[in-house]
């Protein structure tokens, strides 16, 4: 694995930043351990040396500085570790182990680099009082913890400090090192994919996490091209398929034409049918551009709410009398205040495509029924009709393109309907049911 | 009507051209994009006719920066077979009308006349009246002669569309798309049948009618001579 690509990954980087404010926060933690057992250190030993002092006083029974220098030579005596000064006014030592000291009073400390030089490797702190006939009286003690507490915490910040960063850089490099091999397998696949293998799909880890989740993501997508590609092809093999049948009838007629004697009326016969089978491809063309545009879901962009009963109502009223005309009924029952998201337009031609396909495929005396009626999360529209129906085995074919029962294909129609029917149910996630309807054909829309 | 024509095709700009001449409007041609929209705003026009897919500068863009410069002219725009989003981001792009390719001649002749009699931005009309017929938009109610006569909402619309063009030819797409908003051809009777229906309210016992069927061309509303 490249070290320098690891080094600029994202994760990285962020681990870099995590030591960074590791340390940081360790630093501050340590500043505030030290200085609160550094003065708590103090404290105990100021405590201590105070406590001396008033025995070392109360050890002057009389009173006198006299008293006060037996006083300090006893306890001095008595007391390792402890170290005494008693000067008179003029500065004079009078009695203790310590060297004449300027009489400063309060709190004083010798510590390392500073000590005195007599005692070069002894810490020392302690008090200093005025006393009886402006004499100074100093106690001070062994000082030594606060110079090793002082040690041990440096050890323990720069140890720990040291650890951790340790142990953030390493976790960092491994989980930077583990999305790296997880990134180079997403682009390893999509380079495959470029270069043709387009049916290579990005391995998931199966922990459910966000390289899974967009692995999954990109999967999709890639099923969706998929799909896509896949319709493209199919177009194409319709068009080229389906469309040489009228273009080759087209040429015979104009070819017969041409062979005849010129007959003006004739040839204006010719002509106009000529014009009716090219409406009839152009036509084709439309649906199957139409479809393909469906298909590419770009018109979901158009969707909102629309009243589906009014529109219902509408494609009843567009069909009924060329129904009636036909010798056969339409019997309408559209529930009031029916309400879907979708494009009024593509909606519009999906039921009037499934009436017109009743109508079209039913014999004279044929009842058609359209029903729309609210479900739960939904609207169910049925289209039914009591003619010859579709055999159960044909009835999800008759969905794809120029699929149709009538193989000779002599009744009008460009077998393209009932596909558009199936392209705009799809986009609006709407479920479409082919049943039986004993006898005749059952057609049920279910709209979310 | 002085008309100018983008079309980057020139086959088709050929025969819409001589097919418009013929029928008395004068035509001006730009090849693509750009010169079209030279043209439209350097001289005054009754109409634009605007190919969807052009060289230079597309027919949408260009109505819209039209529209943004303040011309009105009314336009109509040619859409490609298929592009089911066309109409829809033509009309919002400021466009009046649209046809689709490949169209017959009758029904691009009819939709220049509307659109060139069109008036343009005049007060609403509350009342519209063609001989003794009179309908009144907002009492929604329709007279012949004084007598008042029943209509359906549909019956109702189409017959005010009609009315709105009056001494104009009205084909049958226009009517699907205006009185019933569809924007394909369901192939049935329904337009026949409402006029038939129109016809029997306000035609009955007047003779000639007032909706006149124009064969292979679509209908038109006016005072009929016998």
């Amino acid at each position: 694995m490249n070290v320098r690509r690891l080094a600029r990954t994202t994760s990285f980087r962020l681990t870099v930043a995590y030591a960074i404010i590791t340390g940081l926060s360790f630093l501050v933690l340590f500043a505030i351990v030290y200085w609160s057992a550094m003065a708590y250190m103090r404290e105990q030993i100021d405590l201590t040396v105070k406590a001396e002092i008033r025995e070392v006083r109360n050890g002057n029974t009389d009173g006198t500085l006299d008293g006060l220098r037996r006083s300090v030579e006893r306890i001095a005596a008595q007391s390792p570790g402890y170290f005494y000064l008693l000067t008179d006014r003029s500065g004079k030592k009078l009695a203790g182990n310590l060297p004449a000291l300027a009489p400063r009073i309060g709190v004083r400390e010798w510590l390392e680099g500073e000590r005195l030089e007599s005692f070069a490797d002894i810490d020392i702190r302690g008090c200093g009082t005025q006393d009886i006939d402006g004499a100074y009286l100093f106690v001070g003690t062994n000082a030594h913890q606060v110079d090793e507490l002082r040690e041990s915490v440096a050890h323990a910040f720069l140890w720990g400090t040291a650890i951790a960063l340790l142990i953030v850089l390493i976790g960092g490099a491994t989980a930077s090192a583990a999305a790296m091999r997880r990134v180079e397998a997403i682009s390893r696949t999509s380079r495959d994919i470029v270069n043709g293998d387009l049916r290579r799909r990005i391995p998931l880890s199966g922990t459910g996490d966000e390289f899974d989740h967009l692995a999954t993501s990109i999967n999709a997508m890639l099923d969706r091209i998929g799909v896509l590609m896949e319709g493209l092809r199919q177009v194409s093999t319709d068009i080229a398929h389906d469309l040489r049948t009228p273009l080759t009838r087209l040429r015979q007629r104009l070819e017969l034409a041409q062979q005849r004697p010129p007959d003006i009326a004739s040839l204006h016969a010719t002509l106009a049918a000529t014009v009716g089978d090219i409406d009839g491809i152009l036509q084709t063309f439309g649906a199957l551009l139409r479809i393909a545009q469906i298909e590419s879901g770009v018109r979901k962009a158009h969707f909102r709410t629309l009243d589906l009963s009014e529109l219902l109502r509408t494609v009843v009223e567009i069909h009924e009398s060329a129904i009636e005309e036909k010798g056969q009924s339409l019997c309408d029952d559209i529930a009031p205040g029916l309400h879907v998201r979708g494009d009024r337009e593509l909606l519009m031609q999906l039921f009037a495509n499934l009436v017109e396909n009743a109508s079209r495929h039913c014999p004279a005396g044929a009842r058609i029924a359209f029903v729309a009626a609210p479900i739960a999360h939904g609207v169910d529209v049925v289209v039914a009709d009591d003619g010859p129906g579709i055999p159960a085995d044909m009835r999800e074919k008759v969905l794809h393109r120029f699929v149709r029962l009538d193989a000779s294909r002599t009744t009008p129609g460009n077998g393209l309907g009932l596909a558009l029917v199936q392209a705009i149910a799809t986009l609006h996630d709407a479920t479409l049911e082919l049943d039986d309807n004993t006898p005749g054909l059952r057609v049920r829309v279910r709209l979310a | 009507m002085r008309i100018l024509l983008i079309e980057d095709d020139a086959e088709t700009a050929a025969y819409v051209a001589a097919g418009l001449t013929e029928t008395g409007h004068t035509l001006t041609i730009a090849r693509d994009g750009r010169d079209g929209l030279f043209q439209a705003t350097g001289q005054d026009w009754d109409l634009l006719l605007v190919d969807r897919m052009l060289p230079g500068l597309d027919g949408m863009t260009l109505v819209r920066t039209l529209r943004a410069g303040g011309i009105e002219t009314p336009v109509l725009f040619l859409t490609t077979l298929g592009g089911i989003d066309d109409r829809v981001n033509g009309l919002n792009a400021g466009a009046d009308d649209y046809l689709v390719k490949p169209f017959a001649f009758s029904e691009l002749a009819a939709r220049v006349a509307a659109l060139g009699r069109r008036p343009r931005r005049t007060a609403a009309e509350t009342v519209l009246r063609l001989a003794d017929l009179e309908m009144d938009l907002l009492a929604r109610s329709v007279k012949r002669a004084g007598h008042a006569i029943d209509l359906q909402p549909r019956e109702f619309r189409l017959l005010e569309f009609l009315l709105r063009h009056a001494g104009e030819v009205v084909t049958r797409t226009m009517l699907l798309e205006q009185v019933w908003d569809l924007h394909f051809d369901p192939h049935t009777n329904v337009v026949e049948s409402h006029i038939s229906r129109l016809r029997a309210k306000i035609d009955k016992g007047h003779a000639p009618g007032l909706i006149q069927t124009l064969r292979g061309a679509g209908y038109c509303l006016r005072e009929g001579t016998p």
